[in-house]
């Protein structure tokens, strides 16, 4: 837990012999975890950078299990924190070190049900990791758009329950954009069936956008039906060296048209982190021999297969990118001739994370400005933390179609990570005062969790957080449900 | 009372409150004069302080309010109750737009600003605000989110919720929540938002919204289609997906009754077809690369017509005529939106606004034909709407010659039957009209007793008093 943080009030009630004795009456053995080797993956986050604690794991293999599970403890007040893949960056899934109740994972409930290649969805258990997803939509020539760096141990029901983003918002939308129905149990261990496959209905409030990025704090989603999209059938793929940020937001304008609205993916690198992926990543390569401090990843997509002999997407882009260099906004380009060369460039992408991992400590912020302010922001976001650390490393990178960045640093050469931290508060004030003042989002995908608690507090309205704790109180009255994620109660 | 009413109008002005039977009859009776209401006051702020202050007036009397926009639902959202209770809070003076910025792709609205205004605002920046429906001449954007609207392009676009970055709402208490981000991307805690979007005023009343534009379309081709049967419409749309690149914008399906009205009602309809079909589909595609001059270019009106001829082959397409100007596209676009101006014409008419899966709409439309004929032989089943939404105006006719009286005799044992068999299917009984007074008793019918506990659950969370718009969704 960052060290500023205040531990929020969470209830205490313990697990008591009579209690665990219930649970694995509902769960059986096999959905019980006690030791303390068996529960510390599940106590601890992916970064490993928080610890808590929890009286044992309870792995249910249904909803009903789940409900079962819920309604004991809410029966006897025991806090439970829902947990999928355990990737979250947030720690909205780990337990605090007071907790005393119960970690609740999903990741036994892992069947796809149903797939409905003809009506484009696909209804699936909250524990499915998102690349199996992926592949049985694929399997049936359809395309689930959620696509993320954690995507081999993310889990669905995580992913809908952060509202995740990842390398596609652009075009198909943030997770909440990609579910027609959901299954949840709520507070109280009653399920609510909201599994319609309807791509519209007015039918009262909607509970189904209140459950998605709610972080577990309002109930467990158990059960989603998704929506598939044809799966893309021409693609082309390019690596650009670019004159500035300004210049990927010109890009960026003009593809829509150029490419008749088929821009995939649009994201922003820097020569920085681009290095740094290449120094940890084994296999690797630089797909431009440039010099030059900012990329562009860009991909176009179409569902369209490559008409015999006519103008595809790569002929499209080509001409494209020409116009682009005659613009001076490209200074160097390469579109992947084949699959291998557009995977090293996504590799390059989705590296960034474990790269930065390897090379050392550092401070992220995810953020996002609207579009047109992206070059602003990262001008005076960059001046703003080497006023207060100058030896810092920026690596700047992000989804600049979302105007969202990944505002990393690590830190300078040699500093070990205590150090580092100590500059971390004034840093983060800095950048998040500089989101703020830019009406931008403190937490553009990555939510709240406990890391953010008091960011939230501190910038938001009183009326938003009066709001936002007037629907926590009244959903879940005995606050067992995640219990100190989010808000404050 | 009248202490509220001269502390209103302290707040807003003799221009901002109606007291005269006369004066205040138009907002006091809906568009398809199924209710007439009755209210202490019609409240017309101007600015969202004006609003806040007339709230906090309201709640600290305990006087419910009805928020209102332009007045055009179908299903009773915006009208008060008869027992003169309550007053009308029209936003209809907030009509400004308060900014549009095209680089960034969005406008910032207040609640009150008429839809058409709002497409010609965006289409003069070379945008385009893709909400359209029938009534965009004088519904207002206020009440277009609080009901979640739908149209013709939700296809392509989405429903209103789709289409909205941020919002400013005055709450039951009289607090101005400012969510009027204009981010793509926001995780930061519960999502206001979306609850506030087609709750009907009853947790709140939207004063402005940070709306999304697009691009907006250089090249469009525009068709009108005679097809043997839904399930051909289905599958039409199924290939215009690949066959235009994923441009497909609208899939309007009608039956031959609905068309044959608006033929009879409409002054200048003709029917763009030499011979009587039982199906047909409007289907445009949009582009926003411009066609390019030259022979080899194909814009979308060429793939169109490749893709109809091949479709044609396929035994898909019986006929079918693409619009040679703009004209021609609007006179298409004309029988399909006078499609509820030429029902009233012609006398009363039943409406169900139902969603199924796309996949099973056409069994949907057979077995739902059968069943309101069912329940009387001679009523005129009028389907028709969004193929790719699945969503049907279900809609039953009286038979030629009755009146209301007669005909609404049967109207209860048409609409079980209806949503029966929409329930049976999964479906949504009011996929894009919301539930207003009109369907209160069929949403407790067909909805579970652990979701209307949910949605009291959060109505009284933020509504302790149950003062913002009462009675409309949900009985608390």
């Amino acid at each position: 837990m960052p060290d500023t943080i205040i531990a929020p009030i969470i209830p205490t009630v313990p697990v008591t012999p009579a209690i665990l004795e219930a649970l694995r009456a509902i769960v059986g053995d096999k959905g019980l975890i006690q030791d303390e080797q068996g529960k510390q993956p599940f106590v601890t986050d992916w970064r490993g950078s928080l610890t808590g604690n929890a009286a044992v794991v309870v792995r249910p293999a249904t909803v009903e299990e789940v409900s079962g599970v819920v309604k004991l403890c809410h029966d006897n007040g025991v806090a439970i924190v829902p947990q999928a893949g355990n990737t979250g960056l947030m720690g909205g899934a780990t337990p605090y070190p007071s907790h005393t109740g119960i970690v609740l994972s999903v990741g036994r409930m892992n069947k796809v049900l149903n797939v409905d290649p003809v009506g484009y969805s696909m209804t699936v258990e909250a524990g499915c990791v998102l690349q199996t997803l992926q592949e049985t939509a694929a399997s049936h020539d359809r395309f689930l758009p959620l696509s993320l760096g954690a995507q081999g141990s993310c889990m669905i029901g995580g992913n809908l329950s952060t509202n995740a983003g990842g390398v596609q918002v652009l075009r198909y939308g943030n997770a909440r954009n990609l579910v027609m129905g959901l299954e949840v149990v709520l507070p109280n261990g009653d399920i609510w069936n909201g599994l319609r496959s309807l791509k519209k209905d007015n039918t009262g409030y909607d509970l189904k956008h209140l459950f998605m990025g709610a972080e577990g704090t309002l109930g467990i989603i158990t059960k989603a039906v998704l929506k598939i999209w044809p799966a893309p059938k021409d693609v082309a793929t390019a690596w650009l060296a670019i004159r500035d940020p300004q210049a990927a937001i010109e890009i960026l304008s003009e593809a829509h048209a150029a490419s008749e609205d088929n821009v995939g993916s649009c994201e922003l690198m820097s020569r920085a982190c681009t290095d740094m992926v290449l120094r940890h990543i084994p296999g690797t390569q630089d797909p431009l021999k440039a010099d030059t401090p900012w990329y562009l990843l860009l991909e176009w997509s179409s569902s369209r297969p490559k008409p015999d002999g006519g103008e595809g997407m790569s002929e499209k882009m080509e001409q494209f990118l020409a116009d682009q260099m005659e613009a001076g906004r490209v200074l160097d380009a390469v579109i992947a001739q084949n699959e291998a060369q557009s995977r090293n460039m996504w590799t390059i992408r989705e590296s960034v994370a474990p790269a930065s991992r390897a090379e050392g400590p550092g401070l992220s912020y995810d953020i996002s400005v609207s579009i047109s302010r992206i070059p602003e922001f990262i001008d005076k976001g960059v001046k703003a933390a080497l006023d207060i650390l100058p030896s810092i490393r920026p690596y700047p990178l992000g989804h600049i179609g979302d105007g969202n960045l990944h505002f990393s640093f690590m830190g300078p050469k040699g500093m070990d990570r205590p150090t580092l931290h100590q500059y971390s508060p004034a840093i983060t004030r800095a950048v998040n005062d500089l989101v703020t003042s830019m009406a931008g989002s403190i937490s553009a995908e990555h939510g709240i969790g406990i890391d953010k608690l008091d960011e939230l507090a501190h910038y938001r309205s009183k009326v938003e957080l009066d709001t936002m704790r007037a629907i926590k109180r009244a959903l879940d009255p005995r606050n067992i449900m995640n219990p100190g994620k989010v808000v404050r109660v | 009372m009248s202490d509220l009413v001269e502390k209103l109008r302290a707040t807003v002005g003799d221009k901002g409150l109606i007291t005269d039977e006369a004066g205040k009859h138009p907002y006091l009776t809906d568009w398809r004069d199924n209710y007439l209401g009755r209210a202490l006051a019609v409240v017309r702020p101007a600015t969202t302080e004006e609003v806040a202050g007339v709230v906090k007036l309201c709640a600290a009397r305990k006087v419910a309010i009805v928020p209102q926009g332009g007045n055009t639902g179908l299903v009773g959202g915006g009208m008060p109750h008869e027992d003169a209770s309550e007053i009308v809070l029209s936003l209809n003076r907030m009509n400004r737009i308060v900014e549009v910025d095209p680089i960034g792709y969005s406008m910032t609205v207040e609640a009150g600003v008429v839809l058409k205004t709002i497409q010609e605002a965006a289409a003069q920046h070379d945008r385009l605000f893709p909400l359209s429906l029938a009534a965009e001449g004088s519904c207002t954007i206020g009440g277009n989110l609080s009901t979640n609207a739908g149209g013709v392009q939700v296809l392509h676009y989405g429903n209103a919720r789709q289409l909205v970055l941020g919002l400013e709402v005055v709450t039951p208490q009289g607090e101005i929540w400012n969510g009027l981000r204009a981010l793509k991307k926001d995780n930061t805690g519960y999502d206001l938002r979306d609850l506030y979007l087609g709750a009907e005023g009853t947790l709140g009343i939207i004063t402005k919204a940070v709306l999304k534009l697009w691009p907006k379309p250089k090249d469009v081709a525009t068709s009108w289609i005679a097809v043997p049967s839904p399930q051909a419409a289905v599958d039409l749309l199924s290939g215009a997906h690949v066959a235009s690149e994923d441009n497909v914008t609208s899939c309007e399906l009608m039956a031959r009754q609905g068309v044959d009205f608006v033929l009879k009602h409409i002054p200048g309809a003709t029917d763009p077809l030499a011979d009587r079909h039982d199906w047909y589909v409007l289907l445009e595609w949009s582009s926003t690369r411009a066609r390019r001059a030259g022979a080899n270019e194909t814009g979308l009106a060429e793939k169109m017509e490749a893709y109809l001829g091949e479709a044609m082959e396929r035994g898909l397409v019986l006929d079918a005529a693409i619009a040679q100007n703009e004209a021609q596209a609007r006179a298409f676009w004309g029988l399909r939106e006078n499609h509820s101006e030429a029902q009233k014409k012609e006398g009363p008419s039943i409406k169900h606004d139902i969603s199924v899966a796309v996949s099973k709409l056409p069994a949907f439309i057979g077995e739902g034909i059968a069943a309101m004929k069912k329940v009387l032989p001679d009523c005129r089943p009028v389907p028709f709407g969004h193929v790719g939404d699945g969503n049907l105006h279900f809609n039953c006719q009286s038979p030629p010659g009755w009146d209301k009286a007669r005909f609404f005799a049967y109207g209860e044992a048409i609409s079980g039957a209806v949503y029966d068999l929409v329930t049976g299917y999964g479906g949504s009984i009011s996929a894009e009209h919301g539930i207003g007074r009109l369907k209160v008793e069929d949403l407790e019918h067909y909805r579970s007793k652990v979701e209307l506990d949910t949605m009291r659950t959060i109505k009284r969370a933020l509504d302790p008093d149950n003062l913002m718009n009462p009675g409309k969704i949900l009985r608390v």
